[in-house]
């Protein structure tokens, strides 16, 4: 008796029926051929699942949990998934990325500001732009949950990155509002993101200010997050603790 | 609703396999499993409740595969070299040789026998469960099973002998 490939496949994959398998293996021991063959699918089944298996010990991106939980703000807010661009960047490569998540935004006038150089919100260092002057003081200092209307920046989410470090997104109140995500750098604050906002900041609360970011801000952020954003408490005690992780 | 997202939380990693044999990307992969989610959740009230979640996540995600394979082909070959440059430099660093080829060659497969692959191999489906989420008959899945498994043997088979 003869055995196709389709039948020594489904003996492999546990499909063959009680006739048929018995009469396989009572071949099996007069058929020099058969053996061999039934190795050979049985160890192209074993390859192709432990190419796989490294998948399942992976840690599941925080992206992936938190559409599960259907966290706020997230699944939400954001345009459909597919529709959006994918961030390529990870982690070491941060601080490439400052130049390249800077959209549409002409830095000079901010930067310069020749008649008040001092009150610059951001500043340049090795190639990093820093947040500066009053930027750089309300990231240190500005709660989310109690920012004086009409303030010159508000502070929108503060959240724990996956590197540990303490980010916060913003809303520069400049004629041309700018929402821009900052990370701390040791004693400075890094902006990492920054884009047109297209509408002016008037929320005090961390959805109205996450709601207005541009995507570009909001990309980043999902990308950097560790959990989810710092309550007011924590928030609050990130900032006694100085942003020291 | 609850006891469906503490379900799902445990299937992730499973669904992020599945996810990788179809799309290897691991971006990509993980786009079509969080696409997969959303759709769940926004269709729970389908899930029959005798229904094993696993088959109907994977369902979901096999479809969602499938429309971003033909909005791809929509949008034409644009992305096919940065893609090709991704497979080189994106999965798992260090991983052993023999993983790499294995998942290369499951990646060249035309996409119904990948899914075949990803179904039956990987997840260790019965064919009648696998057969269930492909939506054809069983014995349209045991031949593309069988091609598949050809082919593997044929490009893995001609790299050990090189």
């Amino acid at each position: 008796m003869t055995f196709s490939d389709e039948t020594l496949n489904a003996y492999v994959d546990g499909e063959l029926d009680a006739a048929t398998h018995a009469a396989l293996e009572a071949a099996m021991t007069t058929d020099p051929q058969l053996a061999p063959r039934i190795a050979r699918q049985r160890a192209l089944r074993a390859q192709v699942r432990a190419a796989f298996a490294p998948v399942l010990t992976e840690p599941v991106p925080e992206r992936l949990l938190a559409s599960v939980r259907g966290a706020p703000g997230r699944a939400g807010n954001v345009v459909a998934f597919q529709a959006r661009p994918r961030p390529r960047w990870s982690w070491p490569q941060w601080g490439a990325m400052a130049a390249s998540l800077i959209v549409g935004v002409l830095l000079g006038p901010v930067l310069l500001r020749p008649s008040a150089p001092q009150q610059a919100p951001l500043e340049t260092s090795g190639g990093r732009v820093l947040a500066s002057g009053a930027l750089a003081g309300a990231l240190s200092q500005q709660l989310a949950s109690s920012q004086p209307p009409g303030a010159p920046v508000a502070i929108g989410v503060s959240f724990r990155a996956r590197s540990g470090g303490y980010c916060r997104t913003f809303l520069l109140r400049e004629a041309q509002p700018l929402a821009g995500l900052a990370c701390r750098a040791g004693p400075a604050w890094q902006v990492v993101a920054l884009a047109q906002s297209e509408l002016p900041g008037t929320g005090s609360g961390y959805r109205q200010a996450g709601s207005v970011l541009p995507p570009a801000v909001s990309r980043t952020l999902d990308e950097l997050i560790l959990g989810e954003p710092l309550d007011a408490a924590g928030e609050s005690a990130a900032r006694a603790a100085g942003w020291k992780p | 609703m609850a006891e469906l997202r503490a379900e799902l939380v445990e299937l992730l990693p499973r669904l992020r396999r599945f996810a990788r044999v179809l799309a290897r990307d691991a971006h990509d992969a993980d786009d079509l499993v969080q696409t997969a989610i959303e759709r769940a959740l926004a269709h729970a009230g389908q899930l029959r409740a005798d229904a094993p979640l696993a088959g109907w996540m994977f369902g979901i995600l096999r479809n969602a595969w499938i429309d971003e394979q033909r909005a791809r082909g929509r949008r034409g070959r644009v992305f096919a070299a940065a893609e090709l440059g991704e497979q080189v430099a994106d999965p798992a660093h260090g991983a052993p040789l023999e993983t790499l080829a294995v998942q290369d060659a499951v990646a060249r497969l035309p996409q119904e026998q990948r899914l075949a692959v990803a179904l039956v191999l990987v997840e260790g489906l019965s064919y009648k469960e696998a057969a269930h989420i492909m939506e054809v008959p069983i014995g349209t899945l045991t031949s593309r099973l069988a091609r598949a498994r050809e082919a593997l043997q044929a490009m893995l088979g001609e790299r050990d002998g090189a």
